[in-house]
């Protein structure tokens, strides 16, 4: 018999996933949902102090101030700073790596022969920096070498690839505001000093910090990782794809990928088709490994599948859907370089056997077997990695029971868009979404991005309700982020989707024969929705706060996504938000994050947690930059 | 008849009674204004509670025993209130059924016998204007019940079913 954990999971936006993870005998974040109810709301507020002995210190109507003297506004805008500082940490340590991989494996290329996989973005790089070697690998190495540099500059010296990669009129406006990043690494240094004990209390100050934090977040974390990935693996090509549960083939060896470093599974990822690997899985009882996605990593796979149909089953679910995929039994491991790995998957991997591996020790976990990378171990390294998930496969697949949910998600979900490949589909250039958008048959474009938490509804329920509010109202929407993973497994990324999109953009897709939401893949793809909006105001000769443009980060979850938040206020983007960012404490935060940011960069954020009322506030945004730009 | 009971060893200070008692008796949103239009009382977020608001009062106390505890002072609904007794105006009276002592501003004359009698110290007199007094009701407007009992995260709050004649102090752990 089947014995259900409990009865207490949260909502979920997929009902099937839903049921399944209702049904399940362990525990997992949707049933933690309960237990956790009850929440600080000194935290909620962002009004919750501990940077020193004296505290915790909170505000209240009778304690305006923390024992130092900190009020609310101080408070509030250290926490801030911290978070986004951490957040970007995240991100420039992943194109650090990004970076790192390309230029060795681009040496090694050189050394034993060999090609690139992506030469037309190795060019475009090339072009954009100023490299104009001949030698694909000496200008793939120069190139690398180019983004480690800015990284690794001190505080005080600007990056260099910044004016090369963003849009003038944004550049202009960053310098009047004194927000150019000096070195990554140093901006997350000088932010985390920044708000230590009794250092700045000035909250302006540390928002104008946030801002710097999120400009080198987006052009090197987010937009140069995408771009580095797509030298060492391949471009993103438009193609259906199968998703969710579903993917999960149980005659194969199957390893669950979870985080957002693509180019640390190159080697393995190719190993585990050569004809002496499969051979061991073979002989094992399998009839050979398939790499099964799960967070950003998987969309990034799922996103470039075009390359490597052969390895990869498909993207099986975003940062919550993870326990569900392990629960299914199938799973024989889980290899993991970076969030969303949560613990949570870890007692279930006990109970099921599943073998733990971790390859970046930043996302070490405690029951995993960690595998630090270096790419000169690239060989011994996969060939223990593959040795041990074939003994786990060996020790444990006639000892677990399987429950599957081959019903889950939906075989024909639109993937691999990227802003080459949607401009290669619309012809070589984006005069017809331009005309779309002019002769009012689509409204605008929103991008929902981030993750899915499950307080902003439940489980991705905001981000597909949103969405459908979007779309309804002939507002194209592009996701990038595990936003993407609960958007695909819903099947608003099926062509059949466009059946719930308003009648204008109901008919382009048909006609086109595309969904009305554009899958780009993982968060680190917020940086192509950057591209593809700095391309548009480019044909339009307009600045980006002036585009009929908004974006959502409707269930953002963690640091990294407030560092992205950061860059999208860079931009001048309306961001909103469906919980707030730990900030309603501070009267001041809001107003500069909410008011006055229109001022600044022309960017601002909209909390708020319902969905049809954030659609009909996004939408009349859209409306009055419609009506500003003449159309 | 129903009370909070309260066990003073599970109480962590988070304070997230008193939070929750603000957010209980602010006042009400002006509907369609932001950000929580037209929310009710019940609804409103606890996000958008101004936490340095002085109207914004608890009408429950967390204390630091010294000892490294803490005391959750909450109004006790006495069966024998002795705000009660001493109030002159009528504005407390106990509702014996309900076993709930009930405030009326209308009727206070503002002269806070009842703060000086109370065992606990719990009425206290509004900060802003010294001109009513400010005391548990209980949350009889919400069908939830009682907000700091549904706050409380560790166990230390919680409500039972008790006998109308059931004596004071008790309730206590």
């Amino acid at each position: 018999m089947n014995q259900k954990f409990s009865c207490t999971t949260c909502r979920n936006a997929d009902a099937p996933l839903g049921a399944f993870i209702a049904d399940l005998p362990m525990e997992t974040a949707h049933h933690r949902m309960e237990s956790q109810s009850v929440k600080c709301g000194f935290g909620l507020q962002g009004v919750c102090c501990r940077l020193c002995a004296n505290g915790p210190c909170r505000i209240t109507p009778k304690a305006p101030r923390g024992v130092c003297g900190a009020n609310a506004d101080t408070i509030v805008t250290r926490n801030f700073l911290r978070a986004v500082a951490s957040g970007s940490g995240c991100y420039i340590h992943i194109v650090e790596n990004t970076a790192l991989n390309l230029k060795n494996t681009a040496l090694a290329l050189s050394a034993h022969g060999g090609e690139l996989k992506g030469l037309n973005a190795l060019n475009r790089l090339g072009e954009i920096f100023g490299i104009t070697a001949a030698d694909p690998n000496k200008k793939a190495v120069a190139v690398a070498e180019a983004v480690l540099a800015d990284l690794h500059k001190p505080e005080y010296e600007k990056m260099e690839l910044v004016e090369r990669l963003a849009y003038p009129m944004r550049y202009k406006r960053w310098r009047e505001l004194g927000i150019l990043p000096g070195g990554a690494k140093g901006e997350v240094f000088h932010g985390v000093v920044k708000c230590s004990t009794n250092l700045s209390s000035d909250p302006v100050d540390m928002l104008l910090a946030c801002l710097r934090l999120g400009i080198s977040t987006g052009i090197y974390g987010l937009t140069l990782t995408n771009l580095l990935n797509d030298v060492l693996l391949g471009e993103p090509e438009l193609r259906f794809a199968p998703v969710g549960l579903r993917v999960i083939d149980p005659d194969y060896i199957n390893i669950m990928i979870t985080g957002h470093q693509h180019s640390m599974f190159v080697h393995l990822q190719d190993r585990l088709t050569d004809p002496d690997v499969k051979a061991l899985a073979v002989k094992a009882g399998a009839k050979g490994f398939k790499l099964v996605g799960c967070t950003c990593v998987g969309q990034d796979l799922q996103l470039r599948g075009a390359h490597y149909t052969e390895v990869f089953d498909g993207h099986a679910g975003n940062n919550y859907t993870s326990e569900a995929i392990l629960a299914t039994g199938a799973i024989d491991a889980v290899l993991s370089e970076f969030n969303c790995t949560l613990p949570g998957i870890e007692p279930i991997c006990d109970a099921l056997r599943i073998k733990q591996i971790c390859i970046d020790p930043v996302a070490k976990k405690a029951n995993a077997e960690l595998k630090e990378f270096r790419f000169a171990d690239r060989e011994r390294l996969s060939t223990e990695i593959i040795e041990e998930v074939v003994e786990a496969y060996k020790a444990r697949r006639h000892k677990v029971k399987l429950r599957l949910c081959a019903g889950h998600g939906n075989d024909n979900t639109l993937t691999g868009v990227s802003e080459v490949s949607l401009k290669k589909f619309l012809g070589g250039n984006w005069q017809p979404l331009i005309d779309l958008i002019v002769a009012g048959k689509i409204k605008g474009v929103a991008g929902v991005v981030g993750c899915s938490n499950l307080t902003a509804g439940g489980h991705d329920v905001l981000s597909v309700d949103l969405t459908k509010e979007l779309i309804a109202r002939d507002i194209l929407v592009l996701t990038a982020g595990c936003s993407s993973g609960g958007i695909e497994n819903c099947g608003l990324m099926t062509p059949e989707a466009a059946d719930l999109a308003g009648p204008g953009l109901k008919d382009v897709c048909k006609k086109l024969g595309i969904p009305p939401v554009l899958n780009f893949g993982p968060c680190l793809a917020i940086g192509r929705l950057e591209i593809v909006a700095t391309e548009l105001a480019e044909a339009l000769d307009v600045d980006l706060p002036q585009l009929p443009l908004v974006l959502s980060a409707a269930q953002w979850l963690e640091e990294q996504a407030l560092a992205d938040g950061a860059f999208a206020l860079a931009l001048g983007l309306p961001l909103h938000l469906g919980l707030p960012p730990f900030v309603t404490g501070s009267p001041l935060a809001c107003k500069v994050l909410c008011e006055d940011m229109k001022q600044l960069t022309g960017g601002q954020v909209i909390i708020n947690p319902d969905a049809k009322a954030t659609a009909d506030i996004l939408e009349d945004i859209i409306s009055e930059k419609r009506t500003a730009l003449g159309i | 008849m129903k009370r909070i009971f309260i066990d003073p060893g599970k109480c962590d200070g988070c304070m997230n009674c008193s939070l929750a008692c603000m957010n209980a008796h602010r006042a009400a949103p002006v509907p369609g204004t932001a950000p929580d239009p037209g929310a009710t009382v019940e609804e409103q977020s606890v996000y958008t509670l101004d936490l340095t608001d002085p109207t914004n009062e608890a009408r429950n106390f967390i204390h630091a025993d010294g000892k490294g505890g803490y005391l959750p002072l909450f109004c006790r609904h006495c069966a024998r209130p002795e705000c009660v007794s001493s109030c002159m105006s009528g504005a407390l009276q106990r509702d014996q059924a309900a076993g709930q002592v009930r405030y009326d501003p209308e009727k206070c004359a503002a002269c806070f016998m009842c703060v000086m009698n109370c065992p606990y110290g719990l009425p206290k007199p509004d900060q802003l204007t010294r001109s009513k007094v400010v005391k548990c009701d209980f949350c009889v407007r919400l069908a939830a019940g009682p907000s700091c009992v549904r706050a409380c995260p560790t166990g230390a709050l919680w409500i039972e079913e008790v006998a109308a004649d059931t004596p004071d102090l008790e309730d206590v752990k």
